[in-house]
């Protein structure tokens, strides 16, 4: 995170992990594609081959609290997935404010799904991150395809796990805005914590989000949009009456 | 911004670690001078120019120029030196107006037009396009204000000048601004990706580099801790040995005088006893004796006698040792050794136990009525593809000496691999042929020491040729003469080698 005082400006650096080809440039590219022209900046691919990454995605975001007195900007991360390519992976993960682990539903999948958050684990280990100290959502993405586990196995897990747990199609555009949302929501919440910035910045981190959320063509409140996730720490946040 | 209170809240990195520092993510804001080239930016504004009719500049966030004209336009090329002198004072005035967002149109003291585009990259002020001087279609006149700043501007010549300023319409001016706005925008961002490009490159390096250099300094642990033990290893060999030997020659000793007799007659059974305990004794001892061998061909201890020999009697006196062994298994054992072979440099004890070794091997592995061929010739060492090969030729004459039998054959794989101490190809305990496994590693070092070489390949239509190659020597270290003495070769009579019947590269 850089935070700006002066310029009210709260810089933030998320990253999206996964295993290879589970469609985190997908989600970028989705996010690229709804985000309005004053939100979104140019998205960044460096070297592709085959479509696969080979270093990373960079989708700059630009948030403006609602009197457009305060900046969030955001800076989202795509990693390689590829096995070869640790170094870089360590690398995005440097000063990373909040991860975001693209599964792949397909049942064959699942290992690599679980190697994937192994090595995100040692990967913030090695950079003196903690896993259990990060704001980190999961998403379930290619509901689309056949032989996907079942959204009942899913949901049965993720409400006995930690993280909040999100279905996607990113390459539709489906869950990827509740994603972001819930993963800003949790990041959110870890930096105010940490660096008091409701109190600094005098604003309401609900408005904040609730603008991010606008700017990325999502009407309903956040509260709908944070009740679409699975699981999680606390229980979803009554809808606003 | 620069009085900002900016912290950057890079956790900690564990020592040694790479640190990636993103362009325009982490640190400073990105400047347009460090993402675009000056000249390629040149070559912008001067092509704009001329395809526009319409003259533009581009300046850094904070008002310096970085291409476009110096040269002042019509009006102030009129005004002669002090034009040159107004012109920066003029742009430095457009540029140094308050401009928020976009594009606004500034009216420089000559009562010119220019129109200043504020660049954004990433929502962050990077620079100016500055378009101008224009004036609109309707203004036919000098206006007032430029007689206001030049008064002595003669009114015919600025009139004339007038006429010359470029006409725009302030929506034409707006499209050129836009689209030159996004061309500098693609040149910024393809500017930026490059340099995060070779920022992550650089990175990536770095941190494969540390990577490997950790996993290199453990195995150089690992590698140091195992030649320690390799090392123990052969002076343990080398101890029990030794030890092993000491009771041994008693057993030995004594069972020789049992057997003479000298504590009284034996009986046939117990002379039978004996002289099956005297057998295996020998069988031990040999074992011992080539350990001690390896343990010191490994240490360099081994004591390498080297006289001027005969291959031919020493081969001869191998093959005769062996020759029993074979006839008693059926195998044939022939040797084609030409009598005129240059003598060869080494231990004649050693090179014994080398061929014994070869050929003892070859008859065992070979099965009845099968043969065992043994060939020795001259010939050059053709070390292919050797660096410089053009450049070391003449050739080394070697002694190529090639063991051939018909026998079980050596797979691809296990070719290198026979020389090692302790290997067999069969590691099964119920294997058919005995043996430690350490003739091949000892016959391996033993030629070693002679700046030799052996190898494996493979006989046709089956079994196994062993080559082994030895640098011959010159027929002499001194020309030979009538009087000249070779010392003579231990255990044979060889004739002393005639010149004659050497190839011309011994003259």
């Amino acid at each position: 995170v850089q935070l700006d005082f002066a310029a009210r400006e709260v810089t933030i650096k998320l990253v999206y992990y996964g295993p290879a080809l589970s469609g985190k440039t997908s989600n970028l590219v989705a996010l690229h594609g709804l985000a309005g022209a004053d939100a979104r900046g140019r998205l960044m691919t460096l070297e592709t081959q085959d479509d696969r990454t080979l270093f990373f995605d960079l989708l700059p975001l630009t948030f403006r609290a609602r009197d457009g007195d305060v900046s969030l900007r955001i800076k989202l991360f795509t990693v390689p997935g590829q096995p070869i390519h640790a170094a870089t992976r360590r690398l995005v993960l440097q000063g990373a404010d909040g991860v975001a682990l693209i599964a792949d539903s397909r049942v064959g999948e699942t290992q690599h799904n679980a190697e994937a958050f192994y090595d995100l684990k040692k990967n913030l280990q090695t950079n003196g991150l903690e896993l259990s100290k990060m704001p980190l959502v999961i998403q379930f993405n290619k509901r689309d395809l056949p032989d996907v586990r079942s959204e009942e196995e899913l949901g049965e897990l993720a409400a006995r796990g930690k993280e909040p747990v999100y279905l996607a199609i990113a390459t539709q555009g489906v869950g990827v805005v509740e994603t972001l949302v819930g993963l800003l929501h949790l990041t959110w919440e870890k930096l105010d914590r940490t660096h008091n910035l409701s109190q600094k910045l005098s604003i309401d981190g609900d408005s904040l989000l609730s603008n991010a959320a606008h700017q990325l063509g999502e009407s309903a409140p956040v509260s709908a949009i944070l009740a679409k996730r699975m699981g999680g720490t606390r229980k979803p946040r009554q809808a606003v009456r | 911004m620069s009085e900002a209170m900016s912290m950057g809240l890079l956790p900690p990195s564990p020592e040694g670690q790479a640190q990636l520092a993103i362009a325009g993510v982490d640190g400073d804001p990105l400047r347009l001078e460090e993402l675009v080239d000056k000249n390629a930016l040149r070559e912008l504004t001067d092509s704009s120019s001329r395809i526009f009719g319409l003259v533009m500049r581009v300046a850094s966030s904070s008002g310096t120029i970085l291409a476009g004209p110096a040269a002042p336009g019509p009006i102030l090329s009129r005004l002669g030196d002090r034009g040159a002198r107004v012109a920066a004072d003029v742009l430095a005035g457009v540029l140094g107006g308050e401009h928020g967002a976009g594009a606004q149109t500034v009216v420089a003291p000559t009562g010119e037009l220019f129109r200043v585009l504020r660049l954004e990259y990433d929502r962050r002020h990077t620079g100016w396009i500055v378009l101008g001087p224009y004036a609109a279609p309707a203004s036919i006149e000098p206006p007032a204000a430029l007689f206001a700043f030049a008064p002595d501007l003669d009114p015919g010549l600025a009139r004339e000048a007038w006429t010359r300023v470029p006409r725009f319409a302030p929506g034409r001016v707006d499209e050129i601004a836009a689209h030159l706005g996004t061309v500098l925008e693609v040149m910024l961002f393809s500017g930026h990706k490059a340099l995060v490009t070779s920022q992550m490159h650089i990175a990536s390096i770095q941190e494969s580099y540390r990577e490997l250099c950790e996993k290199n300094e453990r195995l150089e642990e690992a590698y140091e801790r195992l030649k320690e033990l390799d090392r123990l290893k052969s002076n343990f060999l080398a101890t029990v040995s030794h030890e092993l030997r000491t009771p041994l020659t008693s057993i030995m000793g004594y069972g020789e005088m049992l057997a003479e007799g000298v504590a009284g007659a034996l009986n046939d059974e117990q002379r039978d006893f004996v002289e099956t305990i005297r057998g295996k004794s020998e069988q031990l001892l040999g074992l011992i004796m080539s350990l001690l061998d390896l343990s010191k061909l490994e240490n360099g201890t081994m004591p390498v006698r080297v006289s001027r020999l005969s291959l031919s009697a020493v081969i001869g006196e191998a093959v005769s040792t062996i020759l029993p062994t074979a006839m008693k298994k059926n195998v044939l054992l022939e040797t084609e050794v030409p009598p005129d072979l240059p003598p060869v440099l080494g231990d004649s004890d050693r090179l014994r136990q080398v061929f014994i070794n070869l050929v003892d091997n070859a008859v065992k592995f070979t099965a009845p009525e099968g043969h065992v061929r043994l060939t020795a010739r001259l010939t050059m060492a053709r070390p292919a593809g050797e660096p410089g090969l053009v450049l070391v030729a003449p050739l080394r004459p070697v002694i190529e000496v090639r063991v051939a039998d018909t026998g079980i054959g050596i797979g691809e794989a296990e070719r290198d691999r026979v020389f090692d101490a302790f290997y067999q190809i069969d590691q099964s305990s119920t294997r058919e042929y005995g043996g430690a496994g350490l003739g091949l590693a000892i016959v391996k070092r033993l030629i070693e020491a002679h700046q030799g070489s052996i190898h494996v390949e493979e006989n046709e239509p089956h079994g196994t040729v062993f080559v082994v190659t030895l640098p011959a020597g010159r027929p002499s270290a001194v020309p030979p003469s009538r009087g000249g003495s070779m010392p003579p070769p231990r255990g044979g009579s060889i004739p002393p080698p005639s010149r004659g019947s050497l190839p011309p590269i011994f003259g």
